[in-house]
């Protein structure tokens, strides 16, 4: 798929702005706009992905060793309760994705949210190291519409005269 | 004159606007692809931490069933294989659509040229 970057990269051509024409600045702008769009949406999942592993991870905290055979209430519909007691407090199944679930101790499940909150994280700033870069190239293709626009509406008189 | 170029004008931004319609389709469901690809990823990376004794269970409708990490393993990998085929085929595909899509830019430009011509000349006849 083809790719915009300020840096120079492996089989990228480098491409002088200001040697191309209003229109062709202008569906480049668009397909910038088009994919700060994108980051924006994906860093709002991301964000809220982060929040679910960080609340699942916390969660865990809330599970002690001694609270084997407490009760509780298991919610079997968002509206309808049935009473339980805590039966294993030292594992607890994760969803891991792709249906597939999988058993942990209480170590191993923090361990595992951890890692995915870092990866997240991760995620999260490479998005928004992109957009930054992405955004610097949107104001630049900009800023050269804006002169050649300018240029044009110089040379406009000029003809009709 | 006039009136054969409008048509063929016509028919040729039909025929851009469906391949444009098709490539953006066939994007989506990259897109949609590329996303299974990164979640069984990440599954077999977590099924790969697991001890040889772990216990993995597979959600079929309402119910988790207990499944052998082995097999578990084994299933993901054969559907990571399976998508990355697919993406090799979407993408494949997304090449052609380009390239469908240039020609008939292309073409459209042309007649576009063509037609603004012909009502130039139709104009100086008048």
């Amino acid at each position: 798929m083809a790719q915009i970057s300020a840096t120079e990269q492996k089989g990228m051509q480098q491409i002088d702005l200001t040697s191309l024409n209003i229109q062709q600045l202008s569906s480049l702008k668009q397909q910038l706009d088009q994919e700060l769009n994108l980051f924006q949406e994906s860093l709002g999942s991301l964000k809220m992905a982060q929040g679910k592993y960080q609340t699942s991870g916390e969660t865990l905290e809330k599970i002690v060793q001694d609270a084997e055979g407490q009760d509780m209430l298991v919610p079997l519909t968002g509206s309808m309760y049935v009473p339980g007691k805590l039966h294993d407090t030292k594992n607890v199944i994760i969803d891991v994705g792709t249906r597939y679930y999988v058993e942990k101790d209480i170590e191993g499940a923090k361990d595992y949210f951890n890692r995915k909150v870092k990866f997240v994280t991760e995620q999260m700033e490479k998005i928004q190291w992109l957009g930054m870069e992405k955004s610097k190239i949107r104001d630049a293709i900009i800023e050269i519409a804006e002169l050649k626009v300018q240029q044009q509406q110089q040379q406009q008189p000029q003809q009709q005269s | 004159m006039s009136d054969d170029i409008q048509r063929k004008l016509q028919n040729e931004l039909d025929n851009f606007k469906k391949t444009q319609k098709e490539l953006q389709k066939t994007i989506q469901n990259r897109q949609q692809l590329d996303g299974q690809l990164n979640e069984n990823e990440l599954v077999k990376q977590e099924l790969d931490l697991l001890p040889s004794d772990g216990k993995v269970y597979k959600s079929v409708g309402p119910v988790l069933i207990k499944t052998e990490l082995v097999e578990a393993k084994h299933n993901v990998s054969k559907r990571i294989d399976y998508i990355n085929a697919e993406l090799k085929r979407v993408d494949n595909m997304i090449i052609t659509l380009e390239k469908n899509q240039d020609g008939h830019r292309e073409g459209l430009q042309k007649l576009q040229h063509q037609f603004q011509q012909a009502q130039v000349k139709a104009a100086l006849h008048a």
